[in-house]
């Protein structure tokens, strides 16, 4: 497997007998040097210390192996799954959108926001790993988490506008205990971006 | 048969009206400009006012440089929204007077899609279009029969925070064009990064800018990190769009596409990520009445059926609320 993602190539290789992943940021050449330097190295640091916290907590996300800022690379466990996006094709599209509000709520309790959990950003097995924290950060904030639904609720929306998703996820996401602040978080943040019409 | 049709533009500073046949080609181009008071921004009631001026004018010019009477005009298309209430209502009823007394069909179309559709006379199939003007900062692209909007500014749009940078510093409007011509040094300020996804946040960058002035920085030093960051935000949410969709074109739109620095940097992501780059000429991605006119035929071509709801100017006219039934 190879795939060239936004800021990433990501690829399987073999590393001491096993198909692990190797995720390594290149280079971008419309970046100014040292805003791209900056950039790289903070979010490879952050990703995989974030990833090892939520690890240690027991989270679905893949284990990391080595870390090189040296390439920019991180190893990371090989997840053998259908991205959400796919899965929620299936007819059992309803008990994925549930897996994955009950992952991205549990996340947000250990105060770490994703950033970027659109549809292609969890995968299914036999459950469901969040992956891919490149633009994950430590927070509690509730606007950073309301953020994050609404990523995630805008490529539901723009990816599967055939199902109704965001109910299903939002119930979900509410019986977190401290789901409430989110979701009005979320509704400012609805009024103030995508559904502030008021455009000119 | 080789059918024209005339677009009229009024959604913000801008009036305009353009020509276009069917084929594609641009028989004029008009526009007219309304330049606020130095350190005021947009005034609504104002804005429109300088359209209702300037609208017979440009009729007049785009008919004689196009060398076409009335009659030649098969189709009136002008932007019903989105767009400031007071500068929508001059355009329309302008469309509405000149359409409806020479007895030619009338449609009011969306402005965001316009500057998707003039993309695709670019020869763009089935791009990403990374729309930056003044009030809007979208990524843009084509998901089961609607335009969808996958990424967009969560605060201001990007020119109007240039704009107001700017204005702040003490230059006059268009505050965007201002910055780039002044921007200059290789050095980079460090200014709040702000990506979210696919979304972006404008809104701190320029006050952390407006500080760097403040304590004693060059204004053009400032410039260059203000656009250097600004656009590489732009660039960075416009490549995950491109590869959440798996798209492989690009287009730029909006009157900030016309920055000569953004243009560079969109076209090495495009190249270092292997998708085509199309970038319309600079009268065509600022705000104009060929785009309007274009996507009124196209529209139109489609055999769309114009309801008592298309002549409504709606300033909230979403790009995702069009049912794109010509694609």
């Amino acid at each position: 497997m190879k795939f060239r993602g936004a800021e990433a190539i990501v690829e399987t290789i073999e590393w001491n007998g096993k198909t692990v992943v190797s995720k390594k940021r290149n280079r971008r050449g419309y970046r100014h040097p040292s805003l791209e330097k900056k950039l790289v190295v903070e979010r490879l640091r952050s990703e995989s210390r974030i990833m090892e916290r939520l690890l240690s907590q027991g989270i679905s996300v893949p284990a990391i192996y080595s870390v090189n800022l040296s390439d920019n690379s991180i190893l990371m466990e090989f997840i053998d799954g259908l991205t959400l996006e796919r899965a929620l094709r299936k007819s059992e599209f309803e008990d994925y959108l549930v897996k994955t509000a009950e992952i991205l709520s549990t996340i947000h309790s250990l105060k770490i926001v994703h950033g970027d959990p659109t549809t292609s950003n969890f995968l299914v097995t036999d459950r469901i790993y969040a992956i891919d924290f490149g633009l994950s950060s430590i927070s509690d904030d509730d606007e950073d988490r309301a953020s994050d639904l609404r990523v995630f609720l805008e490529s539901l929306d723009s990816h599967h506008s055939e199902i109704n998703g965001r109910d299903i996820f939002l119930e979900v996401y509410s019986n977190w205990k401290d789901a409430n602040p989110v979701l009005e978080a979320l509704k400012v943040l609805e009024l103030r971006g995508r559904y502030n019409l008021m455009r000119g | 048969m080789n059918s024209i049709i005339l677009g009229i533009e009024s959604t913000a500073h801008t009036a305009g009206v353009g020509i276009i046949t069917s084929e594609g080609e641009i028989l004029s181009n008009q526009r007219s400009v309304y330049i606020p008071e130095k350190g005021a921004g947009i005034h609504p009631r104002e804005a429109a006012n300088h359209h209702s001026e300037n609208l017979p004018k440009l009729f007049k010019k785009a008919f004689e440089e196009a060398n076409i009477s009335s009659d030649d005009i098969s189709l009136v298309s002008y932007a019903r929204g989105p767009g400031l209430g007071p500068c929508l209502r001059t355009g329309a009823t302008a469309a509405r007077a000149f359409a409806y007394s020479n007895d030619i069909p009338l449609l009011g179309v969306n402005h965001c899609v316009a500057h998707l559709e003039i993309g695709l006379l670019e020869g763009a199939k089935d791009p990403v279009l990374l729309y930056l003007s003044g009030a809007n900062t979208q990524v843009i692209a084509y998901a089961a029969g609607r335009y969808r909007v996958f990424g967009e500014t969560i605060d201001i749009g990007i020119g109007n925070g240039l704009d107001k940078f700017a204005r702040e510093a003490g230059m006059g409007f268009p505050g965007g064009p201002k910055l780039e011509k002044i921007a200059e040094g290789d050095e980079l300020i460090d200014l709040p990064y702000s990506v979210k996804g696919m979304d972006l946040a404008f809104s701190g960058l320029m006050t952390a800018a407006k500080q760097k002035v403040d304590s004693g920085y060059s204004l053009p030093k400032v410039a260059y990190s203000v656009q250097e960051t600004a656009f590489a935000m732009s660039c960075e949410v416009s490549e995950r769009a491109l590869a959440h969709t798996g798209k492989t074109e690009l287009v730029l739109g909006g009157g900030v596409a016309c920055n000569s620095r953004l243009r560079e940097m969109a076209m090495i992501m495009a190249k270092e990520r292997g998708v085509k780059c199309f970038v319309p000429e600079r009268a065509l991605c600022v705000d104009n009445g060929v785009m309007i006119a274009w996507l009124g035929y196209q529209m139109m071509n489609a055999d769309y059926e114009i309801t008592d709801k298309d002549n409504v100017v709606n300033q909230k006219y979403r790009t995702d609320m069009v049912e794109v039934t010509w694609r």
